[in-house]
């Protein structure tokens, strides 16, 4: 526990320190210094309780209100931030060349890098108070310095704009999250998450209420459909780390919650599980939906995101079938899949946001339909954003696989309880498998039009740019990370050992393993397919390159007999995305401008098409409309009260009074 | 023993069968349209004469566009490993392999498409994304399909999958929804009639012969070969849904169950012939509903299954 003191007071002092010492040089070496040492210090506690140790906890005491904060870092909280402090620090190592001009130049960039440790600092928190006072500190805390962090730009109205939605939002999910904990202090007139415990493990409408309400707000958090309109905004206009960031590490926050609560919960009731299942299975596949469409890089990848956290919920869903009915296989499959899935996520996406922000370094643009042709130029990011994509796509053999293999494997497990009741499982089985194809197109089209054929605008590539060594560094530790846990499947099962085990125990007796139901050789036979898959390429590749002939000229691209194409005349995203936008027309929302030729002598037209929001569209809508919506309304409703009216009326107010009075 | 002669007749199906898949399908063709048409082992020639040629690429291309047709190929083969072709064998099984072969035959779909965008042709970008879309919607029958045989057959492998343990019925009413399933996804994933047409010669038609347009030499006999493989790859497995014998039981049943499997894929290849010869390719407009109808067989299997396993308590 001192290690982990001290990694907090390193980055405290880290962060004012950056803050006050002169020349942006100075502080920025500070804080990676004061980041790199709390990390160090903090990983000495926290790795070994991940891997298998016991718990730390100790009680720090304090003023009123608070009284007394019970800190515990059991492997739940050690898995988190062992992920997430390093990563974080990883970005901030991009940001050394990310905002390299801004290091150059007048600007203080001290105070960018003091929020980056003030972000480590309420990890701390986050993952390790049992006291809801503190946990809702830690919460704004992070709230407030990302939203401070994503608008660095400050001076754009748009940056401005999106960073006032994402702090809007993130209260609203702030709201709901102070409601549940007002219940649980009604009921149990304490502050201490111990307490909650005894009152959440007794079944109640209260407990629903509060369960409802806090999947809710950490849905909000994490940006599970439909409370993602904040995403796609703040992620494209926050700096490329912290869009990287947001996405990959604090958002994981809400499925912390998420995950924190269910344990709390101990035996969820069916239903719960059903719910989160539900929700889990819209987000991935709206947020996959959305990804096929967008112009915008950094958008593309947000969206993704939510997809991601739906893969991941439905693991948590299923974990929680599993512990409603007693299929410790169920549990540990569903919380072990999708809690290896948090950092499978947070890997690849960190490293395509990453990509992303190096290609608008180099290009300063990051609209798909003006780029192309980059892996001639960007050697490095090419290859790196292409391997990241494969495994944002659940391909073997990369990490993302790993995590949907065991989440399938869930899916498949028989559930003798359910009888037929089990058919919708499966039909998530056939949604995971739609979202792959999906997500296949829409990383397909990502690279293909931004790193393969010729540029589109070539004014938009800048001959004299050249990649960041501080930006390629971490984008290769990334890569080493997914390629480790793809490669070496015992590995991510072990990672995931200790947090699963915290499940299991929910259900069976204290001392059942893991390994009893889940064996390793289950995912030890996906090495054995990358192994042939592997060895068959290999063969391929010498008997291709060593004995079959090889290419000794070069020619320009069939044009199927047109001989003045040009780089214009290139396939288009919206061109590549539209048969599958016509599938699901109904459900996305476009915007057109268009100003089409007329007249025999016209003038310049324009046509520009835009996939927006739908549930942005629709709020926006709500709130311009929300009078007249009203007024509808409120006409229907008589003048001189009737007796249906006045009836009606009455036994609503009744039923209220009875649910609540029960 | 028995375990080498299986592996030995399934490699050989694999590696070989395609070729003559292929022969048969023209032949069937040619015949129907009143000629005498080639050999059935002209795939053969055709394949080899390609290997031979020096191959030019375009001057858009990277690095991408001479390793996919390699990758395209290593996918098929791996995951023709873990496909049976007789009921009770594959190569390689074990739990959920049927999921790592739905993503490892993904990768290499993915390596064609990047390939193709690799050359900056707009109808190479057109191939590629109809190719997306509509694998794409085929993929939840193909997975669906599978879920359901697992759940019908209470195992969670490949080959073992196909042998439902229900009453008559139930196994036959599945055996055929799923297999008019698979059969459609056949007919999408290996790019046949009427999903796409591979014997066109208008760019704008087509789906996976626009996507090689640039392709020459030793990289169009590769990418062609696996496509020849994944198509009879798909047969083997509908073949093997659609087979009464296994592989698990005696050495007689062994025999009947190859056997059976082998007539069975010449049937298939046969009737793709046959689709080819008597109807055109639908629009692209109507594709998603052919891919819907492979859904709802599916779904239809389900509900049996459902039903077969007793009411939720």
């Amino acid at each position: 526990m001192y290690f982990l003191l001290l990694g907090v007071i390193t980055l405290l002092v880290g962060a004012v320190l950056t803050v006050v010492l002169p020349n942006n040089r100075v502080r920025v070496a500070v804080n990676l210094a004061s980041q790199a040492i709390a990390c160090c210090l903090i990983l000495t506690e926290t790795m070994p309780i991940l891997f298998g140790g016991t718990a730390l906890s100790t009680v720090l005491e304090w003023s009123y209100p608070i009284e007394k904060i019970n800190l515990r870092v059991d492997a739940l909280g050690a898995y988190f931030l062992t992920f997430s402090l390093p990563m974080t620090f990883l970005g901030s190592l991009y940001a050394v060349g990310y905002l390299a001009h801004d290091i150059r130049g007048p600007r203080h960039v001290g105070l960018h890098f003091a929020l980056l440790s003030m972000l480590q600092f309420s990890y701390l928190i986050i993952y390790t108070v049992q006291n809801a006072f503190a946990f809702l500190v830690g919460w704004e805390i992070a709230a407030l310095s990302a939203w401070l962090l994503v608008i660095w730009d400050h001076r754009n109205q748009k940056i401005r704009f999106a960073g006032f939605n994402y702090l809007v939002s993130t209260h609203l999910g702030l709201l709901f999250l102070v409601s549940a904990i007002m219940i649980m202090h009604g009921e149990t007139n304490s502050f201490q998450f111990l307490d909650f415990q005894e009152f959440l493990r007794r079944p109640s409408i209260q407990r629903n209420i509060a369960f409802v309400l806090l999947m809710t707000s950490f849905g909000l958090k994490s940006a599970f459909f439909p409370f993602h309109s904040w995403l796609p905004r703040a992620h494209s206009a926050a700096p490329a780390h912290v869009s990287a960031l947001m996405s990959g590490v604090i958002h994981k926050a809400g499925l912390f919650g998420m995950l924190k609560f269910i344990l709390m919960v101990g035996k969820p009731d069916l239903w719960m599980g059903w719910y989160l299942i539900g929700v889990s299975v819209v987000s991935a596949f709206m947020g996959v939906l959305y990804t096929i469409s967008q112009r915008d890089i950094k958008r593309l990848l947000g969206y993704s995101s939510t997809e991601n956290v739906g893969i991941a919920g439905i693991g948590f869903g299923m974990g929680c079938l599993g512990l409603a009915t007693d299929q410790p296989v169920l549990t540990a499959l569903g919380f072990g899949g999708g809690i290896l899935h948090i950092v499978n996520h947070a890997l690849f996406k960190c490293l395509l946001f990453y990509g992303a922000g190096a290609i608008y370094r180099f290009t300063h643009t990051i609209d798909l339909e003006k780029l192309g042709g980059l892996s001639k130029v960007m050697r490095w990011t090419a290859p790196l954003f292409l391997l990241g994509s494969f495994a944002s796509a659940a391909l073997p053999p990369f990490n993302g696989f790993l995590s949907e293999f065991i989440l399938y494997l869930g899916l498949l497990q028989p559930i003798p309880e359910l009888g037929s009741g089990r058919a919708p499982l499966l039909l998530v089985i056939g949604l995971l498998a739609l979202v792959g194809g999906l997500s296949a197109l829409s990383i397909t089209r990502a690279y293909g039009l931004i790193f393969l054929g010729v540029p589109r605008d070539p004014h938009y590539v800048d001959p004299k740019a050249k990649e960041n060594p501080y930006m390629i560094a971490p984008m290769v530790i990334h890569l080493i990370g997914i390629l480790v846990i793809g490669f070496v499947p015992a590995m991510g099962l072990r990672l995931v050992e200790a947090p699963t085990q915290m499940f299991l125990q929910l259900s069976t007796a204290p001392d059942t393993h893991l390994s009893e139901h889940v064996p390793v050789s289950l995912v030890q036979s996906l090495t054995l397919i990358s192994a042939v898959f592997g060895a068959i390429l290999a063969g391929l590749l010498i008997l291709r390159f060593a004995v079959l002939p090889r290419c000794d000229r070069r020619h320009v691209t069939w044009g199927c007999g047109y001989t003045a194409a040009n780089a214009r005349m290139q396939y288009t995203g919206s061109s590549f995305s539209h048969p599958m936008v016509t599938v699901f027309w109904d459900i996305l929302t476009y915007l057109t401008r268009e100003d089409l030729p007329k007249n025999v002598f016209p003038k310049d037209g324009h046509y520009d098409t835009h996939c927006v929001d739908s549930v942005e569209q629709s709020m926006f809508k709500l709130l311009s409309d929300g009078e007249s919506v009203v007024t509808r309304i409120m006409r229907r409703i008589p003048e001189d009260t009737r007796f249906s009216c006045g009836l009606g009326l009455a036994s609503l107010v009744l039923w209220v009074m009875l649910i609540s009075l029960r | 023993m028995m375990f080498y002669c299986l592996l030995v007749f399934h490699l050989a199906i694999v590696l070989i069968a395609p070729i003559f898949s292929m022969g048969l399908i023209n032949r069937v063709k040619s015949l129907w349209a009143g000629r005498r048409g080639p050999r059935l082992n002209q795939t053969w020639f055709d394949l080899v004469r390609l290997l031979h040629k020096t191959p030019v690429y375009s001057v858009t291309t990277s690095w991408i566009f001479p390793i996919a047709p390699l990758v395209i190929l290593a996918t098929t083969i791996t995951a023709s490993l873990l496909s049976p072709i007789v009921p009770g064998f594959a190569p390689l099984g074990f739990r959920g392999d049927f999921v790592a072969f739905a993503y490892i035959l993904g990768l290499g779909k993915l390596f064609l498409m990047l390939g193709a965008l690799d050359t900056g042709s707009a109808f190479e970008g057109m191939g590629a994304s109809r190719e997306a879309t509509y694998s794409a919607l085929a993929e939840p029958a193909l997975l669906l399909g599978l879920g359901t045989l697992a759940w019908a057959s209470g195992s969670q492998s490949f080959q073992d999958l196909v042998m439902p343990d229900g009453s008559w019925f139930n196994d036959i009413a599945l055996r055929i929804l799923i297999g008019v399933a698979l059969m459609v996804v056949l007919l999408i994933e290996s790019s046949r009639v009427p999903a796409d047409d591979p014997c066109t010669h208008l760019e704008l038609t087509m789906v996976h012969e626009v996507m090689i347009l640039d392709h020459s030499g030793p990289e169009l006999a590769i990418v062609q070969y696996a496509s020849a493989m994944k198509m009879t790859m798909f047969a083997g497995i509908v073949a093997s849904i659609l087979n009464p014998f296994s592989a698990n039981s005696g050495p007689l049943s062994i025999v009947l169950a190859v056997i059976c499997s082998v007539v069975l894929i010449s049937a298939i290849a046969i009737f793709v012939g046959l689709i080819e010869s008597v109807t055109a390719r639908l629009r692209f407009r109507a594709l998603p509903l052919f891919t819907m109808s492979a859904f709802i067989a599916v779904l239809l299997a389900l509900v049996v299954t459902a039903g077969n396993q007793g009411v939720s308590p």
